[in-house]
C-alpha cells in the first residue's frame, strides 16, 4: 500500500516537472521579448544577454518618435472595431436564422474564408478596389477584414442560438411576436455573453490579420500589424524599439484574450469541438 | 387556425428567416464568390509590362507545370506543413495529457498557455528574429551554455523550414494541446477504471485505450491546423520574405509575390487557385479519416 502511494507522488511530481518545463517553454520568449523592450539600447544587444538592468522606457519613446506608432494604432484601432461591428452586424442575424431554420448553407459559405488562402480573394480585390479608387480606405481595409470575422461570429453564436429551448420562441411566437421581434427582444438577453465571446474573438483576429493591409492599405491607413517592417531597422540596431512596438502590438489581443480564456478554444475551432 | 391561415405565417416566417441571413449571404457572395470567379477569370488572363491585359487560355497552367519555382514551393509548402502538424500533434497529446493529470488548471495559467497562440503570428516573427539572431540572439547562447553547437536559425538555407515550424509549433501546440485536452475531458471515465482493474499499466491505457478513443479529436485539430500551415504566409514574411534565396518560398509567398511585386495578376490567379485545391483536398482526405476513426 505504502509503495502504491509512493508511485503516485512520484507520477504527480513527474507531471508537475514536465508542466513547470511546458511552461518556461511557452513563456520564456514572451518574457524575453517584453525584458528587452525594457533595455537600455546598449543592453538589448549585449553578448552574452543579460537579464538583471536597469529598466528604462528609452525605446518606448524612441518608438513614438522616430515612426507615427500612434497613428498607426489609431488605423488598426478603426478597421478593427469597424470589420468588427460589421461581423456583428450581418453575423448576429445570421447565426439566428442558420439555428433556427437548420438551413446551414450560410453559415458553410462564410467559411470558405477560413480555408482558402487570403492572397486568393486579395488579387481580384485589388484589381477591383484600384479601379474604384478605393486602394488605402478604410472602408476598403473594414469590408476585407470583415470577411475574417463574420464567420467568427456566426459559428460562435451558433451554439448559443441552439442551446435555447425551442419552447421559448414558439410561446413568442402565439403571442405574435414577429420573427425579428424574438431575435431582439428574446433571443439577445439569452446570447449576451455568447456575443461578448464573438465581439471578442473576431477583434483579436481583425487585429492580428497581416495580409490584407499589406496590400490594401497606404501610408496614411497602413495599420500596425502592416507596418511591422517599419520597425524591423536594418541589422540589430533597433532591436529596443523593435521589441517595444512587438510588446505594444501584442497587448490588446492578449489582455482581451485571457479575459474569455474560458471559452476561447471551443470558439475557435469554428464548431468542429464541443468545449 | 385554418390551414391557409398557416402556411401563411409559416411563409411570412421563412421570409423573415431569409431577411435575417440576407445581409450575411450578399457580403459574402460580394467579397468572396464573386471575386473567386473573376480570379479564375483571371487565371487565363495574361498582363503585358504596360499592365494591358489579354486572352491567354491555359498559358498560366501550363507555364506552372514547367515553371521550377512552382514545384519548389510545392515542395517547401508539403515540407513545412509535414514538420509542423507531426510535432504540433506529438507536443500537444503530451502536453494535452500533463494538463489532465494536474487535475486543476487556475485561469491564470490557462491565460499563459493560450498567449502564444492569441499574439499576432506577426509579432511571433519579430520576438523569434531577435531571439534566433545567429550573432547576438538568445538561443545561441543558451545553446553555447549547455555546450551545443549553436546555428544560424534563419538564416540558413537549409535550416530555415524546420526553424519556421519550430516557430509556428511554439505559437500553436498549445492551442493543439487545448483542443485534445477537450477530448480527453469528455472521455467516460470508466473506461480507465475498467482498464485499472484487469492491471494494465499505464503505456498500455493510453495506446490500447485513451489514444484511439482520441483519435477523432486529434484528426480535427490535425484539420484545423492543415488550413492554416497549407497557406503559410505571415510568420515568413516578416521574417524571411521567402528567403534566403528561395528557401522558404512557400507557394503563398510564391504566389503573393507574383502578384503584389511582379505585378503578373493573372498567374498569381493561377497559383492561387492550385494552393486552394490542395487546400481544400487535404480538408476532404482530413474528414474522410475523421470518419473512419470515429467511435
Amino acid at each position: 500500500m505504502n509503495d502504491a502511494a509512493n508511485t503516485d507522488r512520484w507520477i504527480r511530481w513527474l507531471n508537475t516537472v514536465q508542466l513547470v518545463l511546458a511552461g518556461i517553454i511557452i513563456m520564456a520568449p514572451t518574457v524575453w521579448m517584453v525584458l528587452s523592450s525594457f533595455k537600455p539600447s546598449f543592453e538589448v544587444t549585449a553578448y552574452p544577454p543579460t537579464l538583471v538592468f536597469t529598466p528604462t522606457l528609452e525605446n518606448y519613446a524612441e518608438l513614438t518618435k522616430t515612426t507615427p506608432f500612434l497613428s498607426y494604432a489609431l488605423n488598426s484601432l478603426i478597421v478593427t472595431v469597424g470589420s468588427t461591428s460589421l461581423g456583428l452586424l450581418f453575423g448576429i442575424p445570421a447565426a439566428f436564422a442558420v439555428s433556427w431554420t437548420r438551413i446551414t448553407w450560410p453559415a458553410i459559405l462564410t467559411l470558405a474564408a477560413r480555408m482558402a488562402p487570403g492572397t486568393l480573394f486579395l488579387l481580384p480585390w485589388y484589381v477591383m478596389f484600384r479601379q474604384i479608387g478605393m486602394i488605402g480606405s478604410y472602408t476598403a481595409l473594414i469590408l476585407s477584414h470583415a470577411v475574417i470575422t463574420l464567420p467568427i461570429v456566426i459559428w460562435v453564436l451558433l451554439p448559443s442560438f441552439d442551446a435555447i429551448p425551442r419552447s421559448v420562441f414558439e410561446a413568442a411566437q402565439v403571442d405574435g411576436c414577429s420573427v425579428t421581434r424574438i431575435l431582439w427582444r428574446i433571443a439577445m438577453p439569452l446570447v449576451a455573453s455568447g456575443v461578448a465571446v464573438s465581439a471578442i474573438l473576431a477583434f483579436v483576429f481583425s487585429w492580428n490579420y497581416f495580409l490584407f493591409a499589406l496590400v490594401l492599405s497606404n501610408g496614411d491607413t497602413k495599420t500596425l500589424i502592416a507596418a511591422a517592417f517599419n520597425f524591423i531597422g536594418e541589422g540589430s540596431t533597433q532591436w529596443g524599439a523593435l521589441m517595444a512596438a512587438a510588446t505594444l502590438i501584442a497587448l490588446p489581443p492578449l489582455v482581451l484574450a485571457a479575459l474569455v480564456q474560458r471559452w476561447l478554444v471551443s470558439g475557435l475551432t469554428l464548431g468542429a469541438v464541443k468545449g | 387556425m385554418s390551414d391557409s391561415a398557416a402556411t401563411l405565417t409559416q411563409d411570412r416566417q421563412k421570409l423573415e428567416m431569409a431577411a435575417l441571413s440576407a445581409p450575411a449571404v450578399i457580403f459574402t457572395v460580394a467579397m468572396i464568390a464573386f471575386p473567386v470567379v473573376y480570379t479564375i477569370w483571371l487565371g487565363f488572363q495574361t498582363f503585358s509590362s504596360t499592365g494591358k491585359q489579354s486572352f491567354a487560355g491555359l498559358a498560366n497552367y501550363s507555364k506552372l507545370i514547367s515553371d521550377y519555382e512552382f514545384w519548389h514551393g510545392l515542395w517547401i509548402t508539403i515540407a513545412l506543413f509535414v514538420l509542423s502538424l507531426v510535432l504540433q500533434l506529438v507536443f500537444g497529446v503530451w502536453l494535452a495529457l500533463v494538463l489532465f493529470h494536474a487535475k486543476r488548471l487556475p485561469g491564470i495559467v490557462r491565460s499563459l498557455f493560450i498567449s502564444p497562440f492569441m499574439m499576432p503570428p506577426v509579432v511571433a516573427g519579430m520576438m523569434w528574429l531577435v531571439i534566433l539572431d545567429p550573432s547576438l540572439g538568445a538561443a545561441n547562447y543558451v545553446l553555447q551554455s549547455f555546450g551545443l553547437p549553436s546555428s544560424d536559425w534563419l538564416a540558413s538555407p537549409s535550416l530555415v523550414i524546420p526553424t519556421v515550424a519550430l516557430i509556428d509549433s511554439w505559437q500553436w501546440t498549445p492551442y493543439v494541446a487545448l483542443i485534445v485536452l477537450g477530448g480527453l475531458q469528455s472521455l467516460p471515465p470508466s473506461v480507465y477504471e475498467a482498464a485499472q482493474i484487469d492491471g494494465a499499466s499505464p503505456f498500455k491505457t493510453f495506446q490500447r485505450i485513451t489514444l484511439p478513443l482520441l483519435l477523432p479529436t486529434i484528426v480535427t485539430a490535425a484539420i484545423l491546423r492543415s488550413v492554416d500551415l497549407l497557406r503559410f504566409f505571415d510568420i515568413i514574411y516578416i521574417t524571411t520574405q521567402g528567403g534566403p534565396g528561395n528557401a522558404s518560398n512557400t507557394l503563398n509567398i510564391y504566389g503573393f509575390r507574383v502578384g503584389f511585386e511582379f505585378f503578373n495578376i493573372g498567374y498569381a490567379s493561377a497559383l492561387m487557385l492550385t494552393l486552394t485545391a490542395i487546400v481544400f483536398g487535404a480538408v476532404l482526405a482530413f474528414n474522410r479519416l475523421r470518419g473512419a476513426v470515429a467511435w
